[in-house]
């Protein structure tokens, strides 16, 4: 009885004390985050308004306001409805499903947060897209910008088929930026060249991290520019797959050409500060042609660690040995080596995708370089195959 | 608090002055250690360097990894009637802890080497806080009879090795606020934000202690302290976390009395 009695008040005891640890913790805060997490558009006839049928569904960065479908030219979009998935409990104007008309340009949607606090505002448009053949097409860097949501470093913007400027080069800076906050837009990795090869080009610098860098292991950042987006959210954890390498490509790409100058800094460390007297820094400027989706036509990205290995890949140009070129421009004009066969009618419906890559430092996605390497690109040009 | 320190502090001088001697000399001071007890103490200490009133923002608490608080030292009490005396002592201790806590949009500001990083984060977190110190209290005791004994009064602390550090994983920031960037952290040494504020831990500290000794026998006995820290934990600059951070620990252990 004794021992039952014990028992009965240890108890008793465990629940007083679990009570009072319980109670010290407040009830769970509302929700303050406002994002678009998902975005899709649901037609009855997918392949007449859709190049791929994965087109109608878009995972949306948290760093992007602007949601853009991809359609086929002259498509109709004067009622669609958009549906998205946002944050838990947040709210969303112009509703998740409500028909909008998208032939004036973009439409507005503004999410706020659960807790009311908060507020981000999306852009959504329909990008209908007519094939272009362009026989050569030119990146000269000459249009960037301050990025307009902080001012902190350059975006630059492609020319795109129809006249009108894309969003298509992307940068490593963003990520460069949650360790060098105070870094001035022109100490950041990637950077505007005032006297290119011809008008404005892009510098790429390999940077220090600082201290904030070094205790995530991250001690460099290679000066990097790629057609692609940079995912911020990855920079930290799989910071191979930050690197989103490619765009939709709708021709045969044949030549690679441009301009390019190039000084190794030393001395060359990794990415625990070890030093390497014999390892000289080297700069990489390449291209690749890959099939965007696997065998079950799940969309596919390549990323740092397989965009030159990848079994998708179709076709590659790489410049050799980008080494000192003592301050002298240095021409480079190299053909796409094709590793199969080309599908036209996979072509000519968004299949494949083409990025163009250009770093500081040949080993930076692996944080190994000097700070201080050097390349100076301008005058790129892109020549298609034009016969059909 | 700090007229609560005030009042502790004048009641302590109100009983100093009782018990000093009125005349000087050596004779004088002989007596006035004639009925001085002095004890030795050894114990351990388990507790925490926490926010007063958990803030919303931290949602459970995973793991809290017992640590070597151990604490000894030796006190002095001075009767100055039959049941009250003044106390005072030193004691060398350790106040650290080890807890793993998920939080949920809480904002944290990471300085290093001049650069800062600011954000919201929601995810878990892992701090590790130590803390040796030299402690000297100084109490007023009620003698409820030769067992029992309650002592209050304010003690300070100066630490002569600290730090805290830890990391935050499995989770995300928010640079700047909650529409910002959002930046995983993930679960290995190279995929979580390691913080390191050793730098900023405040060397000299004050409180208020509260104990209980009781006596079995005339030499041995077993006391428990409880020592509630009035000043933060970080220097007064420290702006990382929202909420200010106090030592707050309990102490079990023996006692024995050698005078």
């Amino acid at each position: 009885m004794n021992f039952l009695k014990h028992k009965v008040s240890v108890a008793v005891a465990v629940v007083i004390v679990a009570g009072v640890l319980t109670s010290c913790f407040k009830e769970e805060p509302l929700n303050a985050e406002c994002d678009i997490e998902k975005a899709w558009v649901h037609v009855s006839d997918v392949d007449s308004y859709f190049y791929n049928v994965t087109d109608t569904l878009i995972e949306v960065i948290s760093t992007d306001d602007k949601i853009v479908f991809t359609m086929r030219d002259g498509v109709d979009v004067t009622a669609l409805a958009p549906q998205f998935t946002i944050t838990d409990g947040a709210t969303i104007t112009p509703a998740s499903g409500s028909v909008q008309d998208f032939s004036k340009g973009p439409v507005t949607y503004t999410v706020t947060s659960q807790d009311g606090k908060w507020q981000r505002s999306y852009t959504v448009e329909c990008n209908r897209v007519a094939h272009y053949i362009t026989e050569v097409m030119n990146f000269d860097f000459e249009h960037f910008e301050l990025n307009p949501s902080n001012q902190a470093y350059y975006i630059w913007h492609n020319i795109l088929p129809d006249g009108t400027l894309g969003d298509d080069w992307a940068t490593g800076n963003g990520g460069f930026r949650l360790s060098r906050r105070s870094a001035k837009p022109e100490e950041y990795p990637t950077i505007v060249l005032e006297n290119g090869y011809d008008g404005h080009g892009v510098m790429l610098i390999t940077r220090s991290t600082g201290e904030l860098g070094k205790i995530s292991g991250k001690p460099i950042a290679a000066g990097n520019m790629f057609l692609g987006k940079f995912n911020l959210s990855k920079a930290l954890t799989k910071t191979m797959e930050a690197t989103e390498f490619g765009i939709p490509f709708t021709q045969k790409p044949l030549r690679l050409s441009g301009y390019y100058q190039y000084s190794p800094s030393s001395p060359f460390i990794d990415k625990n500060f070890n030093e390497y007297p014999d390892r000289i820094d080297a700069g990489d400027i390449y291209s690749v042609l890959y099939i965007n989706h696997d065998r079950n036509g799940n969309p596919v990205v390549l990323y740092g660690d397989n965009v030159l290995s990848s079994d998708l890949i179709v076709a590659v140009a790489r410049v050799k040995d980008i080494k000192e070129t003592n301050g002298q421009w240095v021409n480079f004009d190299i053909e796409f080596e094709y590793r199969r066969d080309i599908d036209m009618d996979l072509l000519a419906n968004r299949g494949y995708n083409l990025t163009l890559v250009f770093s500081s430092s040949i080993e930076g996605a692996t944080f190994e370089g000097a700070i201080g390497s050097t390349l100076k690109v301008d005058k790129v040009r892109l020549t298609c195959e034009t016969k059909e | 608090m700090k007229r609560y320190i005030t009042i502790l502090l004048a009641l302590v001088a109100v009983n100093t002055w009782a018990i000093m001697p009125n005349d000087g000399g050596c004779k004088n001071l002989q007596n006035f250690f004639r009925n001085v007890q002095g004890f030795g103490r050894l114990g351990y200490s388990i507790g925490g360097t926490a926010p007063l009133g958990m803030p919303a923002e931290i949602r459970s608490l995973n793991k809290f990894i017992l640590q070597p608080n151990v604490s000894f030292g030796a006190d002095l009490i001075k009767p100055t009637s039959k049941h009250w005396g003044i106390l005072a002592g030193i004691h060398f201790e350790n106040k650290a802890m080890h807890i793993d806590a998920t939080v949920k949009n809480y904002h944290m500001k990471i300085t290093q080497g001049g650069e800062t990083l600011e954000g919201v984060f929601t995810g878990k977190n892992d701090s590790h806080a130590v803390a040796w110190m030299f402690t000297v209290p100084i109490q007023c005791v009620y003698m409820v009879n030769d067992k029992w004994k309650i002592k209050f009064g304010p003690y300070f602390s100066y630490l002569t090795n600290c730090g805290f550090d830890g990391f935050a994983y499995d989770g995300y920031l928010r640079v700047d606020d909650p529409t910002g960037a959002k930046v995983l952290l993930g679960s290995t040494d190279e995929e979580r934000g390691n913080y390191d504020f050793n730098e900023d831990v405040r060397k000299c500290q004050l409180g208020i202690g509260v104990g209980v000794d009781y006596f079995f026998t005339r030499k041995f006995g077993v006391y428990a302290d409880l020592n509630w820290g009035l000043s933060g934990y970080f220097k007064a600059h420290f702006k990382t976390l929202d909420q200010t951070l106090y030592p707050i620990y309990g102490t079990l252990g023996i006692a024995y009395r050698f005078k």
